[in-house]
């Protein structure tokens, strides 16, 4: 039996309180924000430093030097550049959840300025060609330029990189407007060049949710492209006889488990200490908790397919990268990536109580931030200390797969440095741009209702098209 | 759901009870064509039985043809039912609800098809009982380390815990059925399949926990199955073709896209058999053909991916074998048709309003996807095979006999037969699930505008 | 269990609020909530009558099957590869890849088979006698049955029909 549901007055009232309530949280910094920001800042200096001692000491033409540096620019692509998908996907199956936390997912879009900036050292770092390594483009000198490889990597990295920022500002125009309408000094002057004349008419917000669909699937086409050219062309050639046509799909497919990673940890920080725990809450947690289980048992499906056909092939080229990548020189850090990464969050999502909590999601997530590091550090150390002058075509002898190679100084800052200028990026933004989405907030009192069914109270949500 | 249809408990036993109460008057002469092609088959395989396997189309170097391609096609079949029905109502998609019970009982008879095939190439079948590990004096257990073990093992799990899935979600339509039947042994046969269901709310809270459960325990099978039918080719090193690491993701995604595919089918074959067009709506298909765009895409990458890794290779073999594939009689154009028909014409299609609105256009578009994941089968299987080895004396071709072609057909009928015989007996749409959407179907009033809503508890 | 001293009415309502009201008459009865039950066609939300939430432990089903599951299929790989040692392809006598898609199949289908015999068992199902129970609740109409000691079904009947019961039928009587 069909029943109406009425959406009344005071509902709108209440839209106004929330978005009040929210422009003034955004504009109010404290202090644990402020010292936050400051070791954050020595902590990316020190990475600066780190990384002109690096190139100064060693140059480029040393891959071996280069793979910590390599495995935290992945690892930034993986999880903060991975995080916008939690706010594009559940809006294309319109779950409601997902309304307190898309901003949040999409402002970590920042990072790619992280990512571009990280990149251009590893375009020097990448040989040309020439070396006569497997490559996608079947190098023919005078028929495909020697760097094609590095041109396309930039190009992907950085139209994703604007692709999300691109995301970002559209699916921020109405906040930047309810800001420029209820804020003054700068920050109304910087919404209200960036609101760009935003008065919420039927046709703006027709275009609003237009552009969002379009950008979120490009975003996901970058997504998935970026990834396939970084492991293509920055990670597989480096193993002579690594060909897995998985991969590319594995390490894309981390991208979603990162990121959602990432967000969880970001949500649960939120709440912790940005005093957002009423729009914070379990649904957000639980939402997010069955997506991170989702995608850790994807990770194993898709890590076990590609292991099986090596493991049962046993060819040359296989055994040696298994050795290399698995069971060689990185075997603990391989079972503390599978630990981190599968058996902590399978083991422990299952059960209801931790799923529906708001601790355990994000406390599942941190190991799996952690076992993504290592697994980032594990692949592209290995790959990038292979030595150079390897045969390219492979096979390589088992006797030649290259010790284990232990971060210096230069890595440790360099890791802590780029990681640190992700996370200050990402706060310096929620400076600029509310990080609960106010509009989406305000829809959401117009298609929820709690209301009375008989004897008991359900809640009614709408689904517009 | 945009376009929605009030109908009450009554009607909605009436409507879906139609076709196990009564028999439409299509359903005789479509059940007869099915069983004496299955006849017809029946003997092709005594005659099989009787000369051996020679009288199929394989040998040397091509071991594999249609049976294995047919295997293949239908177990990619059989993950309809879990896609549509366990990720759909993991996902609370209203939309599922009238397909689910079509959709699962297409998984149990492709999966029947399915091992039909293995039987059929089996040439001397009792030697299925090598399988299971007993050894009554014959000194050899089965050997764990092959994938022709992990087969029957995921697809026995699959095929077990699809019928399981079923049955439960079966149990109140049963009840219902008891309550509606006049003759005392059909009350009593249907009393005893519904275990005594009344109906308390305690019954309706473990059914709807058992949906989400099952659900969650089922897909990872689902995933596992079609993993494994893919690692019997993939681990093969000596078939050019074959060794590639993306197959298990490669097979999942192109089994999802032809079941998903068939699903829509029936769906268009439930509209217009059983006059369901209030129930199996409009807005029905065009959610299917959403997904179905989603799944496409994601194949098409795949089957991208797996094709530009075999030519990066640079191994002779793999590339001559490519060029074969795509170039050379007769395969060129089978791959050609494949291409086109799984992807090119459907999706542009399908980015049509008109075209998913409508159940004409999504039967014509899906036949078009599954006769190109057919031929995606064929195409993987023979040609790697036709180049097994090096030297060129023992390189061969492969002509199907009429015995594998009646086969083929076989499991085509069966699995035809085999829903509609499905369908007199139990309702093909679940009758609790539709009555459930209207109880919590709701609507907001937003101003002028009527937003359709549904309640959560 | 059967209780051979009781015995059990359904009142037939055609209206959800009508059969809630009902409830709340037979509770201000003094009648405790396992000795009356509403049968309805569909899954109302939990409460709708005013009943409380069903508890249940289907959970624990899937646990033990699935250790049961794996536990047969880790003993039935390893046996069978101890018990004819041969290396094929080069890869070891006990080898874990192999196995542990085994052992991955027998935890699914304990698992699954274990759910489905705790979805019957705690549906206390099957229900061998039907007792009170009309044809008319699979139409739509709402039961309220109730299954009490005999001196006192007759006040059960009495604040069935003043709640507006449609109908009322005994279930010791066909």
């Amino acid at each position: 039996m069909t029943h109406i549901s009425q959406n009344s007055a005071s509902d709108h009232g209440t839209s106004n309180d929330v978005t009040l309530d929210l422009v003034n949280r955004h504009s109010h910094t404290g202090n644990l924000f402020r010292i936050s920001a400051v070791i954050l800042s020595i902590l990316f200096v020190l990475g600066i430093a780190g990384f002109v001692l690096r190139i100064t000491t060693d140059g480029t033409s040393n891959n071996d030097k280069w793979g910590y540096y390599a495995a935290v620019f992945a690892f930034i692509l993986t999880t903060a550049q991975g995080a916008p998908m939690v706010a594009i996907a559940p809006r294309i199956v319109k779950a409601h959840w997902r309304r307190s936390t898309s901003r949040a997912a999409e402002l970590w879009a920042l990072s790619g300025f992280i990512t571009t900036l990280v990149f251009v050292p590893l375009i020097f770092v990448l040989p040309g060609l020439e070396d006569g390594r497997r490559s996608f483009w079947f190098y023919h000198e005078g028929e495909v330029a020697r760097y094609i490889p590095h041109y396309v990597g930039a190009l992907s990295v950085v139209a994703m990189a604007l692709a999300g920022l691109f995301l970002l500002w559209v699916s921020s125009l109405p906040d930047l407007a309810y800001i420029r309408d209820h804020q003054t000094g700068w920050r109304q002057k910087w919404a209200k060049v960036f609101a760009r004349g935003w008065q919420g008419t039927s046709w703006q917000w027709f275009m609003v949710n237009h552009r969002m669909g379009i950008l979120g699937a490009f975003y996901f086409m970058m997504l998935v492209f970026t990834h396939f050219v970084i492991v293509a062309d920055f990670l597989m050639p480096f193993v002579p006889g690594w060909i897995d046509a998985l991969f590319p799909a594995t390490h894309a497919f981390n991208a979603l488990q990162g990121g959602v990673a990432t967000v969880l940890v970001t949500l649960f920080v939120m709440r912790k200490f940005g005093g957002y725990s009423d729009f914070i809450q379990f649904d957000q947690m639980w939402g997010l908790g069955k997506l991170l289980l989702a995608t850790s048992l994807l990770w194993i499906w898709f890590s076990f397919s590609s292991f099986m056909i090596f493991w049962f092939g046993k060819k040359p080229n296989e055994l040696y990268t298994l050795d290399l990548l698995m069971t060689g020189p990185y075997l603990w850090l391989f079972i503390a990536v599978f630990i981190l990464v599968f058996i902590v969050p399978f083991f422990t999502l299952i059960w209801n109580p931790v799923r529906r909590s708001t601790w355990g999601p994000p406390l599942i997530a941190c190991f799996v931030l952690v076992g993504t590091l290592f697994d980032r550090i594990r692949l592209y150390v290995a790959a990038y200390s292979v030595p150079a002058d390897a045969d390219m075509h492979g096979p390589i002898p088992l006797d030649l797969v290259p010790a284990a190679v232990y971060p210096d100084v230069f890595d440790i800052l360099i890791t802590i440095g780029v990681i640190a200028g992700a996370v200050l990026i990402y706060m310096l933004g929620t400076r600029l741009i509310p990080v609960i989405n106010i509009w989406e907030q305000r829809e959401l009192s117009i298609y929820q209702v709690h209301k009375r069914f008989h004897r008991t109270e359900v809640q009614v949500l709408g689904k517009p098209e | 759901m945009q376009e929605y249809i009030e109908h009450g408990p009554k009607k909605i036993n009436r409507d879906l009870l139609a076709g196990v109460l009564g028999l439409p008057r299509w359903w005789m002469p479509i059940a007869s064509v099915a069983l004496l092609v299955i006849l017809i088959a029946m003997c092709a395989y005594g005659w099989e039985l009787n000369r051996g396997i020679g009288v199929a189309g394989i040998n040397r170097p091509v071991y594999w043809g249609f049976y294995l391609a047919n295997f293949v096609f239908w177990i990619g079949i059989s993950h309809a039912g879990i896609m549509v029905s366990a990720i759909l109502r993991l996902t609370q998609a209203e939309w599922r609800r009238p397909v689910t019970r079509a959709a699962e009982v297409l998984t149990l008879f492709s999966l029947l098809a399915a091992l039909s095939n293995i039987f059929f190439h089996l040439g001397r079948p009792w030697r299925f009982l090598w399988i299971p590990p007993y050894d009554f004096a014959r000194g050899v257990w089965p050997n764990v380390r092959s994938p022709f073990i992990w087969d029957p093992s995921a697809i026995g799990t699959y095929l077990i815990g699809s019928s399981l899935f079923v049955f439960i979600a079966l149990i109140p339509d049963l009840a219902v059925i008891r309550d509606r039947v006049s003759g005392k042994t059909a009350k009593r046969v249907y009393g005893f399949l519904s275990l005594g269901w009344r109906g308390t709310p305690r019954q309706w809270k473990l059914q709807t926990v058992a949906g989400i459960l099952l659900s969650a325990l089922v897909l990872p099978v689902f995933v596992s199955v079609h993993s494994i039918v893919s690692w019997d080719f993939a681990v093969n090193v000596s078939v050019e073709g074959w060794h590639s690491t993306i197959f298990a993701p490669y097979f999942i995604i192109g089994a999802i896209h032809s079941g998903v595919s068939a699903v829509a089918m029936v769906m268009a074959l439930m509209v217009w058999g059983w006059k369901l067009e209030n129930y199996i709506t409009r807005d029905h298909f065009d959610a299917i053909g959403r997904l179905l765009i989603v799944v496409a895409t994601t194949w098409f990458f795949f089957f991208a991916l797996e094709f530009f890794y075999a030519i990066y290779t640079l191994e002779d073999p793999e590339i001559a074998l490519r060029t074969m594939q795509v170039f050379e009689w007769p395969y060129g154009p089978m791959f050609f048709v494949f291409i086109v028909a799984s992807y090119f014409i459907p999706v542009p299609l399908w980015l049509l309003k008109n075209v998913r609105r409508s159940p004409m256009g999504m039967f014509l578009t899906t036949i078009s996807v599954n006769i190109g994941m057919w031929l995606e089968r064929f195409l993987i299987i023979i040609p790697g095979l036709a180049r097994k080895t090096p030297f060129t004396f023992d390189w061969g071709t492969y002509h199907p006999s009429i015995v594998e072609i009646s086969l083929v057909c076989f499991t085509f009928a069966f699995v035809t037969l085999g829903v509609l015989v499905f369908s007199k007996f139990f309702p093909l749409v679940p009758i609790f699930d539709v009555k459930e959407g209207e109880v919590f179907r709701d609507e907001i009033k937003v101003g002028r505008r009527t937003v359709p809503a549904s309640i959560r508890e | 269990m059967i209780s051979f001293n009781k015995r059990s009415i359904i009142g037939i309502f055609d209206n959800v609020d009508v059969a809630a009201d009902a409830i709340d008459s037979l509770k201000d009865s003094g009648y405790q909530h396992n000795e009356y039950d509403i049968l309805t066609d569909t899954p109302y939300p939990t409460g709708t009558f005013g009943e409380g939430e069903p508890v249940h432990k289907l959970f624990r089903w899937p646990l033990f099957g699935a250790a049961c599951g794996f536990s047969v299929a880790m003993i039935l790989t390893v046996g069978t590869s101890l018990a004819y040692p041969l290396v094929v392809g080069g890869k070891p006598i006990l080898s874990l890849p192999a196995m542990s898609i085994i052992m991955y199949e027998g935890s699914m289908l304990g698992a699954i088979i274990m759910t489905v015999v705790g979805i019957i068992f705690e549906s206390r199902l099957p229900r061998l006698f039907m007792g009170a129970y009309d044809e008319r609740v699979t139409e739509g109409y709402i039961g309220i049955t109730v299954t009490c000691e005999e001196d006192r079904i007759a006040l059960a009947e009495e604040k069935l029909r003043e709640s507006g019961a449609e109908d009322i039928k005994y279930g010791w009587k066909d």
